[in-house]
């Protein structure tokens, strides 16, 4: 249960080092110890009284659906009795993994699409741990793979197995896979776009309003290396485009500066479209502990009171 | 400084390679894969002060090594200090030959052969020398190499140039390899008077046709350093066609029609082939009496009689109509006259003795159109008076002669005549003293056992000569039955031209005075021997008379150039008097052979005393051959040189490449070239590995650190 201030941040100490955790080869292993670990930070024991086969009854109000009269607990004990199914209840989200080629660059020793996949997986555990449905769309310049949000025993690990499927795109385009889903998914629900949205924002912007249109909510994680941010090299070397193969010769030193006002400018870009659509936008550096994104995340859900954390708050 | 391999100065191109070596240096060469370059601006290259003062060091010195190598690989020299270059001032020798046959007659080419002349002539430089020959039968220095040098340097050309314009070209068939042989030799001898001979040149004026005569090129063995340089002249008109008399062969025909046989052949790039051919009148050459028409194909020949006109006395020449050039159009003619010949037989058989020597000899002796020979028959036993003897061309003696007799033949053959003695026996051994003025002279009977044959023949002499050849030098068919034995070695200067087979001598020359005396110890009737009935002795008759000179003196039809011969009773008796055709006289001294003298073509009249006969000297037939010459012929006779319109220009640089070579051989510079080469690239290693022990870095990439 998430209560006092004292709890809103998680503990420095208590954060898993991402250098560690991507130490560890399994990607489900790894989401688990997220999840644990955050659970840990705000629980004593995230296990105790937690079910995902948990129901709610409410007392019946006139206005409500006659079909959901519970007759059994009617017929025990002669109150009428709304059954609440689980599906009513549930989230359905879906994540947008992009697997473009510049997602795997890293100068930390692993890449952002290590460090994506990780996040996703730690999304998706999460999210099945409280048994909304998860679903997952890969893509590149088109969409990879798509995973329709469900939640059953096995969806999880195919899930898995998507995510650590190698970046194998060359190029980022975020207009079409963003309108392929929009056509895709019919229900509202969640959707959680992680991409480094390093490729050019012009179409960005009627993408995503696709998607708020068709009433999801969008959640944006934008990672990035930290050397993408600061362009923190020594040597003056040829800079190799790693989805165009173009090659500039660059100085590091004079060219900083100037680098990072534009990746800043383009960041800002990102971000000033997210907030015009009401789309929360997380930049999330790889060199950063997962927890704080997904922190970051539930915090977003909890302030937009979307997202009431309900279970965890009714349970003992 | 010169190069001799200037081409290896562009491998001093390659200093181009340290720079770009060096600028590759600058360039890094470390990549960084990046997500994006997007947001990267380009930024240039940055250079430290350092690195490029101790690359700019280490490039000169590369730059300079590879410039050393190229300089040293282009062989480089100095002309100047060069010893051989004296070898530059060699002066060329030229020797212009200019042909002046009789086909330069042609139009247009002698003016032609004149410009082209002066345009070698003048092209010859101060320092070079130069002859003039011109060449038709034989080669002459118009101007010799003596004359060239006497002459002032300035005058020299116009000298020669002068000289040719006064020439003309003969009426001689030009014999181009003598000529070029006669050319090469003069200029061989030229090499004798320097110590360093420079190059030898031979200009060939000529038309080039095919009737040159190149026969005595086949086995002259060409100089080194020798180059022919031919200028072919082209004929205005190609169609020429030519006119020789044929020899004359006494046959049935000739007698029942007589008539002159004249060879019409038309060159092979004749454009006509329609020509008439008739008895022509001397100075105008306009036909007398009909032409006959004739047709001959460009390339061939044709034979044609022309009849003697019953009443024109003065047929002297056969023109020839329809081509374009007119100096082979005439054959000048003179009909042979029939001579007579006397020869004296001394034997005592009846005149109608079919079994003696004289029925068989006067059938052997010839008597056709040109030569009748007539036997006069004297009884041995008379005395015959000089005056008698004299008139006689040759002497048959087969029995005793009166010693009066006997002592007139042997004044006759002091005087050159030539005595035929057959004894038929042993009896005339006197006679046979008397004539060689001998005495006890013996000669005996022999009478073999079954037969004597000929042989030990001597073929070499003139008399056996023509049977020398193996189908006709067998004459062991002829049986001898009997014969005379005479020991022949003991007369001094007798010559044994044949033996019996038994060694007995068969045929001996006893050489008397400028005459001679022939004994043949068998007779050729046929109690002594089958000779008179065998296929040799007709033949052997005539080929005693041609060796006593009764043969000679009947050819009344020469080429231009060719000696005439006067023959040595006209030429010993007393001066002779050569009348030319143009009407001028030449007088010979007592006792000339012959009259070579005969330039021109038309009826030579040779007076010598009261005897006076004509002779008819035409243009050789091989001038008529005007098409030109075969392109390769020179080359197939092993001439060296180019045989195309001249390149001296070629010729100098390839002199000017040989000395350059022996200067550079000499020099050899490019030793030290590559010596200092050496030691840049020591300096260069010690250098850069110095500077990379000094900065803890590793050398520079690219450089030749050997």
């Amino acid at each position: 249960m998430i209560g006092g201030a004292d709890s809103s941040q998680p503990r420095s100490a208590a954060l898993i080092d991402p250098k560690a955790l991507m130490g560890i080869r399994d990607l489900e292993l790894r989401a688990r110890v997220v999840v644990e670990g955050f659970w840990n930070g705000l629980h004593r024991s995230p296990y105790h009284g937690f079910s995902v086969e948990f129901t709610e009854y409410r007392q019946y109000t006139p206005g409500d659906d006659p079909r959901y009269v519970d007759w059994r607990v009617f017929a025990r004990s002669d109150r009428y009795c709304i059954k609440k199914f689980q599906d009513e209840t549930n989230l359905r989200c879906h994540l947008l993994f992009d697997q473009s080629r510049s997602m795997s660059y890293g100068s930390t020793g692993y890449s952002k699409a290590q460090y994506a996949a990780t996040l996703a997986a730690t999304l998706a555990y999460f999210l099945h741990g409280q048994g909304d449905a998860t679903g997952l769309l890969s893509f590149d310049e088109a969409v990879r793979e798509y995973l329709p949000a469900r939640h059953r025993a096995g969806h999880l690990r195919q899930l898995m197995l998507a995510l650590e499927k190698p970046a194998g795109g060359r190029s980022t385009n975020l207009t079409d896979p963003i309108g392929r889903i929009a056509s895709l998914v019919r229900k509202r629900g969640l959707m959680a776009c992680i991409s480094d949205f390093l490729a050019p924002l012009d179409r960005l912007e009627s993408g995503l309003l696709a998607l708020t249109a068709c009433g999801h909510e969008v959640t944006v994680f934008q990672v990035l290396d930290p050397a993408e941010l600061t362009l923190n090299f020594e040597q003056a070397s040829l800079f190799e485009d790693m989805e165009s193969a173009r090659r500039v010769y660059i100085d590091p030193a004079p060219a900083r500066s100037e680098y990072v006002s534009r990746i800043e400018a383009h960041c800002a870009a990102v971000r000033s479209i997210c907030e015009k659509l009401g789309i929360g936008h997380h930049r999330v550096s790889t060199a950063q502990p997962l927890e704080l994104a997904l922190f970051e995340f539930l915090k977003e859900r909890m302030r937009r009171g979307k997202w009431s954390l309900s279970g965890a708050r009714n349970r003992p | 400084m010169n190069f001799l391999a200037p081409l290896f100065l562009i491998g001093a191109l390659a200093v181009a390679a340290p720079i770009v070596f060096h600028l590759i240096r600058r360039t890094t060469r470390e990549r960084t894969s990046f997500s994006s370059v997007m947001f990267l601006p380009p930024s240039l290259p940055r250079l430290t002060r350092r690195s490029r003062l101790e690359h700019l060091l280490l490039l000169l010195l590369r730059c300079l090594a590879l410039g050393l190598l190229a300089l040293g690989f282009a062989r480089p020299f100095f002309r100047n200090s060069s010893p051989a270059s004296g070898s530059g001032a060699q002066s060329r020798r030229v020797v212009v030959l200019v042909d002046v046959s009789a086909s330069m007659r042609r139009n247009g080419l002698w003016d032609a052969a004149r410009e082209r002349a002066a345009e070698v002539l003048r092209s010859i430089g101060p320092g070079d020398e130069a002859s003039l020959y011109l060449y038709s039968r034989k080669a002459a220095p118009l101007v010799s190499f003596e004359q060239w040098r006497a002459a002032p340097a300035g005058q020299r050309a116009a000298l020669a140039i002068g000289r040719l314009a006064a020439s003309a070209p003969g009426w001689e068939d030009d014999r181009l390899g003598d000529a070029l042989i006669t050319a090469s030799e003069a200029l061989a001898d030229t090499d004798a008077e320097k110590k360093a001979p420079g190059p030898r040149q031979i200009f060939l004026i000529s038309d080039l046709k095919a009737g040159s005569s190149l026969e005595s090129l086949q086995s002259y063995d060409w100089p080194k350093n020798l180059e022919l340089r031919v200028e072919p002249l082209k004929a205005r008109y190609p169609t020429n066609a030519g006119l020789q008399l044929v020899a004359e062969s006494p046959d049935a025909d000739r007698l029942a029609s007589p008539a002159v046989h004249v060879r019409v052949s038309n060159a092979a790039n004749s454009a006509r082939e329609q020509f008439q051919v008739g008895w022509g009148r001397a100075p105008t050459g306009d036909f007398i009496g009909p032409a006959i028409d004739l047709y001959v194909p460009p390339g061939q020949s044709r034979v044609v009689p022309v009849p003697l006109l019953p009443n024109a006395p003065d047929m002297r020449q056969v023109v020839l109509r329809g081509d374009d050039e007119n100096f082979d159009n005439t054959a000048y003619v003179v009909p042979p006259a029939r001579r007579q010949l006397s020869v004296l037989y001394f034997g005592s058989e009846s005149a109608g003795d079919s079994h003696g020597p004289l029925f068989f000899l006067q059938r052997a002796l010839p008597d056709d159109p040109r030569l009748s020979v007539k036997t006069d028959v004297r009884a041995p036993s008379a005395a015959v008076p000089p005056a008698g003897l004299r008139e006689a061309k040759m002497y048959f003696v087969t029995d005793s002669l009166v010693p009066e007799t006997a002592l007139g033949l042997r004044a006759q053959m002091l005087a050159g005549k030539t005595v035929v003695f057959a004894p038929r026996s042993a009896l005339a051994a006197g006679t046979l003293g008397l004539l060689l003025a001998v005495d006890g002279l013996a000669l005996e009977d022999v009478q073999p056992r079954d037969y004597a044959m000929f042989g030990d023949i001597d073929f070499r002499h003139p008399v056996f000569a023509p049977f020398a050849d193996p189908h006709f030098s067998d004459f062991t068919k002829i049986h001898v039955w009997k014969y005379r034995r005479w020991n022949a070695g003991a007369v001094p200067a007798a010559r044994i031209l044949a033996r019996f087979d038994g060694g007995d001598p068969a045929f001996v020359e006893v050489p008397l005075g400028s005459g001679r005396l022939l004994v043949l110890l068998t007779g050729w009737n046929p109690d002594d021997s089958q000779l008179a009935v065998s296929s040799k002795f007709v033949p052997l008759v005539c080929s005693l008379l041609d060796f006593a000179g009764g043969l000679s003196g009947q050819t009344t039809q020469y080429q231009v150039g060719d000696p005439i011969p006067l023959g040595p009773a006209e030429g010993a008796s007393e001066g002779t008097t050569i009348t030319q055709p143009d009407g001028t006289t030449v007088s010979l001294a007592p006792g000339a052979a012959s009259f070579g003298g005969a330039l021109q073509p038309g009826i030579y009249v040779v007076s010598a005393g009261s005897r006076s006969f004509r002779v008819a000297v035409n243009v050789a037939a091989s001038e008529s051959r005007t098409e030109p010459l075969a392109p390769d012929e020179l080359e197939r006779y092993g001439a060296p040189g180019p045989r195309n319109p001249p390149d001296s220009a070629r010729s100098e640089l390839r002199q000017a490449a040989l000395r350059a070579e022996e200067a550079e051989g000499l020099q050899k510079l490019w030793r030290w070239l590559l010596s200092a080469t050496l030691a840049v690239l020591l300096v260069e290693s010690a250098l850069a590995g110095w500077t990379a022990r000094r900065s803890g870095d590793t050398l520079p990439r690219g450089g030749t650190t050997t």
